[in-house]
Order: C-alpha cells, then structure tokens, then sequence
C-alpha cells in the first residue's frame, strides 16, 4: 500500500502508474492526503483503490493497513486511538510546565502541560478541568481557548490531543504524585525542555 | 456529484467497461474539485500522443480503451513524435515509429480527429466565446480560455479522451464565473521585438497558480499563441485576462490581490539568461505550431537568402496549415524541414541532437528537461539570420 501526502507532475504520470499495473508492480492501494488529478487519473485507470482525506503522518512504514475505497476508510490495526486532554496554563504571560514523575505510566520525566485521559463519555472540556483539579489542585480557571484534536503517533499509539488554554489568578498550586516538578516558563522557553510529544505545536498553536 | 439517471446508467457499466470508465474517471476528478455536476462539451483536445512521452504504458492503455470506447463530441489529437510522412529524414529511429504507429492506429479506433496538432484553433477545431470544452494540451487551453473566450479547465490525456468519449466534463474550476477572475495583476512594459514568448515566461512564474489580468498587451494572435504557451509552461497557468487594443471585455479586478511591474529591461535579462550556446546542432521553430501568417512572414524575409547549412533546421507547423501554404514552404524547405504533426518538444530530439536552439519560451522549459538539450533561446528573426546569408 502506498501512502503518500499528495502527489504532483503530468499525464505522464498517469501512465507510469499504468505501467507499474502491467508490470505487476502496482500497489494494492493508495492512500493520500489530499487527491489531485494525476495520481487520481492513474489510479482509475489501472484499477488501484485509492482513498483520500487521510493524514499519513500517522502511518509507518510496516503498519498493517485496511484501505476500504468503497467507503473511503482506512484502519490501522495493532493501533490504539487515545483521547487525551492538554492544558496551557496561563498566569501573566507565563506557561506552567509540568515534569512526569517516575509513577506515571508513560513518557517518565518529560515536561508536559496538565494532561490525562478522557475517560468514557466525557465531554473533553470537562475531562480538561477535572484534571486541572487533580493534578494541579485548581478549582477556578479561565477558559480562554481549544483546539481541534491533533493527531501524534507514537509508536503502536495514536494520540488525540485535545489543547486547552485556560488562564489562572495566581501561580499557587500543588502537584499530585503524577509529577516531581514544575516550572512556570516563558511560551518561547518551551523548546529548551524535554517535552512530551507535539507539546510544542499544541502550545504555538494556542497562543 | 449529482448525476442524471442517463449518467448513473453509464457508471454502472449498462454501457460497457469503456463509457464506465470514462465516466468514473470524470466523476472522480469532479469529486475531488467540488463539482456539483457533469456539464455538456463543444469538443476535447487530447494530450499523450507521443511515444516519447506516454510510453509502453500509454499504448496499451489506449489500445485496451479502444476495444470499448469511442468519442461522442468532436476530439482532436495532440502532435505526434514524429512526422507521419518525413520521420526517416527527421533521424527517427524504426522501433520509435512502429510504437508511435500503434498509438495513431489506436486513437484513430477511439474516434479522435487526427489533427495532430497543438494549435488546433488554427487547424479547424476552433471553440465559441463562451463554449464550455475539454482541452488538455496547455498552450491551447490557455489560447482558448483567454483569447478565444472558450471555458476549460487544463485536462490531463487520459481526463480529456474520458470527456471526448462521454461528451462531458465535471463543471469545476474554470468553468465558472467566479475562479476566472484575475488574482493578480501584471503592468507589461514594451515588449521588445521577439521577445512576447519571454514575457509569458515571465508572466507564468509570477502567477503561479492564479489567473493574472495582463495589462498594456498589444499582441498579434500568433504573439498571444506563443505567450500564453510560455506562460502555461513556467507556472500552473490555464488563463490570463489582458486589457489592451485586443480584449475582448472588461475585466473583473475585485480579486486582485497582488500588483506587479514586469519591465522591458526583465524581457532582455530573461533573454540573456536564456540565450544558451552560439552554435546548434538544430534550430527548431513553432512551438506552438506555426499559424500560417507565420510561415508567410518567415518565408518572405528567407525568400532571396542563402541557407548556411550549419545546422538543422525544422519549421513545425500543423498539416492544415501545411496544405494551404504550399509556396511558403517551398521557400522554407531550401533552408530545413518543414514538420508536420511533431514538433521539438514530443519528437525524440534527445536521440538525435544535444543543443537546440528556439524562438519558443515554453520550448525552452520543455527542450533541457524532457529533450534533454543544451538550450538557446532567439527572438525568431535572430534564428532566420543565423540559418541564412
């Protein structure tokens, strides 16, 4: 299977997909991020199911895949999906980082905002403050911003991020045992920590 | 899309494998551009004629296609590889001509009007104002929706045949009103003698992908036949609207986004830049296909000239226009070979020469890429002085 953001060039590359067909050579699918005419053309003509509207930054080479052209799907077995919750929290132009304790089943010592699952059912807001009140022991914030989830893949997981900023009265707070540390930084200064995945993009993005 | 039920028949294959996949083939790319609908066609041009450029892959396409499909609306072809009548003197080699053979043999089958040509507004295929159409080959895609006034998107060969067979195409992009208006406008300075293939190399790299509106333009056809195929080549560019003595409206500038100056002393640069060797091994003009004021005008300043000889020559032109100039290339063949359904860009130059030199701005995107020439760019009459005395 092949799996491509998108592609790009001329009818002749219609043809040598053609070509790859009567060759034996052609891919049993294709997928791509965004489909435009020459791979399209191609992929009709030689009969190659093709889907599209897929991010294939999650896939890796290796990845047992189930394209579906029919229904335009794509599953990616031995990968689980994990809805998780980020918070930036904000307190006069500074961001609190949290460093994960060695408790924590994943990710151990690396700096993150205030993070955890979305448990079943949960409205993802919801998951974000309850957190906030378990890890950090704050009651009262201010929801100024959330993203659309964002996609990570991490080895034989797909993380679901779903970034919240939320802006607090004051810097007090108390860290449960998921932590061993935290720091109140500079947005900028972020790139200088050992973060856990995509926690740079989330917090450009939020702010 | 929306399809009609007539159209829902033919994508359930109730008119066989061929119209089936000509159909999939147009729904597919309507999906993809957001088209609500099929829209009825005046005619296709279509691209992929040569071997050199479709490959073993694209006869075998064409002539399974061919067992099952046939155009509905008039199609006309793209050139050749070679000259039907002339490829042993072009130096085309057997094996070439027996694939470029079976190809001919296999559009014929299919229905496409041999035409063999990339100008075919001049060779008898010329669309209305307004026409909706299905044209592949980038120069007359951009000729017909700009100074033609037709409405076509810029086909792939496989897209254009699939709309020639079903008589349709998907109703996107330049179809519509609203993505023909211009998203950038360009301030043309005075173009100097030659060089309007130059400006449309220019204009292409500038607009991208956006329909630039091209003002001060005072260009004969055959000069917005050679500029608009520049400007095809160098960007993604299917349109330009133009405001000058030819324009035929007035243009809608409530999109401009973005303003340009392209200054005469851009055109000498550009001409500098790509002005390539001193000496050729062949010296190729008409791309596009030369119009017949064009081999009118060659042929009156060559008339009582000596060719030199230092080179081949080829004068590429359509076999229309061929048969209705029969002493201008009388007075041309004293000098080189007068090509008809080929030209430098889809014949197998690179199997016979290594430096090329041309009056064309897209011959010179095409000649060091696909041709794999050391190219030269000459304003035309600098090429007629140079293959005669």
């Amino acid at each position: 299977m092949f799996c491509f953001p998108f592609g790009k060039g001329s009818t002749v590359g219609s043809y040598a997909m053609y070509q790859l067909r009567l060759n034996g050579m052609a891919p049993v699918a294709i997928v791509n991020g965004t489909a435009e005419p020459i791979v399209a053309t191609g992929a009709i003509i030689s009969d190659i199911p093709m889907v599209d509207g897929v991010d294939v930054g999650l896939l890796r080479t290796g990845d047992e895949i189930v394209a579906d052209a029919d229904m335009g799907s794509v599953e990616l077995r031995g990968v689980a999906e994990k809805h998780v919750v980020t918070s930036i929290v904000r307190n006069r132009g500074r961001i609190l980082l949290l460093q994960r304790s060695d408790h924590v089943g994943s990710y151990r010592g690396q700096w993150a905002g205030v993070s955890g699952f979305i448990e079943h059912g949960e409205d993802s807001e919801a998951a974000a403050r309850r957190e906030l009140g378990e890890e950090i022991a704050c009651g009262k914030a201010t929801l100024v911003k959330h993203l659309e989830p964002e996609r990570f893949r991490d080895k034989e997981v797909v993380w679901c991020v779903h970034g919240f900023l939320f802006d607090v009265k004051d810097r007090k707070i108390r860290t449960d045992w998921e932590h061993q540390s935290h720091a109140w930084v500079a947005p900028e200064e972020v790139e200088r920590f050992p973060t856990v995945p995509g926690l740079r993009r989330i917090v450009q993005k939020l702010l | 899309m929306h399809l009609t039920a007539q159209e829902e028949r033919i994508l359930a294959g109730e008119e066989g494998p061929g119209r089936q996949k000509a159909i999939e083939l147009l729904v597919a790319l309507g999906d993809i551009y957001g088209a609500e609908r099929l829209i009825p066609i005046a005619s296709a041009q279509v691209s992929g004629a040569s071997f050199k450029t479709i490959g073993d892959a694209g006869i075998k396409f064409l002539e399974d296609f061919s067992e099952h499909a046939k155009v509905t609306v008039r199609s006309s072809l793209n050139p050749l590889g070679l000259d039907l009548r002339r490829w042993r003197s072009m130096g085309v080699e057997e094996d070439f001509h027996t694939k470029q053979a079976r190809i001919v043999a296999a559009y014929r089958k299919l229905g496409v009007e041999p035409l063999y040509s990339c100008t075919p507004y001049l060779a008898g295929n010329r669309p209305r104002q307004g026409a909706h159409i299905a044209w592949a080959e980038s120069s007359a895609t951009v000729f017909a929706n700009s100074v033609l006034g037709a409405r076509t998107n810029r086909e792939g060969g496989p897209s254009a045949l699939a709309a020639g067979i079903i008589g349709k195409t998907a109703e996107y992009g330049l179809h519509l009103e609203e993505n023909r208006k211009p998203k950038v406008m360009i301030d043309l300075g005075p173009v100097p003698e030659g060089l309007a293939p130059l400006a449309g190399y220019l204009v292409g790299k500038i607009a991208g992908r956006r329909v630039p509106l091209v003002r001060n333009v005072r260009f004969s056809e055959d000069e917005h036949k050679s500029f608009g195929a520049a400007m095809a080549a160098t960007g993604a560019v299917s349109m330009y609207a133009y405001s000058g003595p030819m324009s035929r409206s007035r243009v809608d500038v409530s999109d401009v986004e973005e303003r340009v100056a392209l200054s005469r002393q851009e055109m000498i640069r550009c001409a500098e830049d790509l002005s390539g060797d001193g000496h050729w091994d062949l010296v190729a003009i008409g791309c596009p296909h030369c119009s017949a004021p064009e081999l009118r005008r060659m042929a009156r300043f060559l008339k009582g000239r000596t060719p030199t000889k230092e080179s081949d020559v080829w004068f590429c032109t359509s076999r229309k226009v061929f048969a209705s100039c029969p002493e201008e290339v009388g007075v041309l063949r004293r000098f080189g070979k007068v090509l008809c359904d080929t030209c430098m860009v889809v014949a197998p130059v690179e199997r016979i020469y290594k430096r090329t030199a041309s009056d064309s701005g897209k011959a010179m995107v095409y000649l060091p890429t696909l041709g794999k020439q050391r190219a030269s760019f000459r304003p035309t009459m600098q090429l007629l002085e140079a293959i005669s005395r």
